[in-house]
């Protein structure tokens, strides 16, 4: 492999790998997002500090 | 309390950039490689310029307006605003990848053309500090603390990073350096590339651009995403809390009713 199919390889292959990486991210954050929704909403109707029983 | 986090949808607008810097990329290889002719100094070698000049561009001039640009408007007042701060922070990790890439092709076009892999001139030092700053940064922002302190401390450090920026730039010019001057241009802003090599490396430079622009999006959406998800945890943390005492206060009292003074945070 030239020096210069290294270089093209190396940075196509690394903003691929990158990408890739970000879009599983967003993904995973996502469904973080909507796992963590679900028990506030179960709670909207417990009493807030402050308010009585 | 932080302000309430706006979380994203799927922006049809970046697609369309992703797309367009995914075909701007594939002309660009395809130019690179196979279309334009040898370098009559350089040989094949000269192929390799398509893509470093291009991906040192955004690690140095597109991170380094959107990071300091960020920064600023966030430390500003009548700015201030999480949006800035995150799109900073997305910025720099975004920058950072395409710092390591810049020192890794000039590494593989400096072997054969200066007959190393490193030296420690001027310029590939001063961008090398440039990627330790963002690793440094990054860092910093994983630093546990409210978010207006982690926003202002990251835009302070973000602004340190930048004053780097210029040093790469004119490093070559107030060092004597092994580093070539301007790529594209010399200090007269005269051409030093022309007719298919020149195209191909504008292209280079919108591909990457738009590759940029991209990354940086989805990454902002991740940052945001984030913080949306610390949020909620927090929230829920509280109001178990709030429950936990509330429960407590039935139990010891036995009548159901909380007592004056007990349970509420």
């Amino acid at each position: 492999m030239s020096y210069v199919d290294a270089g093209y390889a190396v940075a196509l292959g690394a903003l691929f790998v990158y990408a890739v990486g970000l879009v599983l991210r967003r993904r995973r954050w996502e469904r973080a997002l909507r796992v963590s929704e679900v028990p506030v909403a179960e709670t909207e109707s417990a009493p807030g500090p402050g308010e009585r029983l | 309390m932080s302000e309430p986090v706006p979380v994203p949808g799927r922006s049809r607008w970046l697609d369309v950039v992703g797309v367009l810097g995914v075909v701007a990329m594939g002309v660009t290889v395809w130019l690179g490689l196979w279309v334009t002719p040898p370098d009559v100094v350089q040989g094949n070698l000269a192929r390799l310029l398509y893509i470093h000049p291009p991906i040192a561009t955004v690690a140095l001039y597109w991170v380094g307006i959107v990071a300091a640009g960020g920064s600023l408007l966030y430390l500003w007042p009548r700015t201030r605003s999480f949006f800035w701060d995150r799109l900073a922070a997305s910025a720099v990790e975004v920058g950072a990848v395409f710092s390591a890439l810049t020192l890794v092709t000039g590494s593989l076009w400096g072997r054969p053309a200066w007959g190393v892999w490193w030296t420690w001139d001027a310029r590939l030092t001063s961008t090398a500090l440039l990627l330790l700053l963002e690793i440094g940064y990054m860092a910093l922002r994983r630093v546990p603390a409210e978010p207006a302190i982690r926003a202002r401390r990251c835009a302070v450090a973000a602004l340190l990073i930048t004053i780097d920026i210029p040093i790469v730039h004119f490093s070559v010019d107030w060092w004597q350096t092994l580093h070539q001057g301007g790529t594209v241009l010399d200090p007269g802003f005269d051409l030093h590339v022309h007719g298919i090599m020149l195209w191909t490396l504008g292209i280079g430079f919108l591909a990457f651009s738009l590759i940029f622009v991209w990354l940086l999006g989805v990454r902002y959406q991740v940052e945001v995403l984030q913080d949306a998800v610390g949020d909620q945890e927090l929230e829920v943390s509280l109001t178990e809390r709030w429950n936990e005492d509330t429960e407590l206060v039935g139990v010891g009292s036995g009548d159901g009713e909380p007592h004056p003074g007990g349970g509420a945070p």
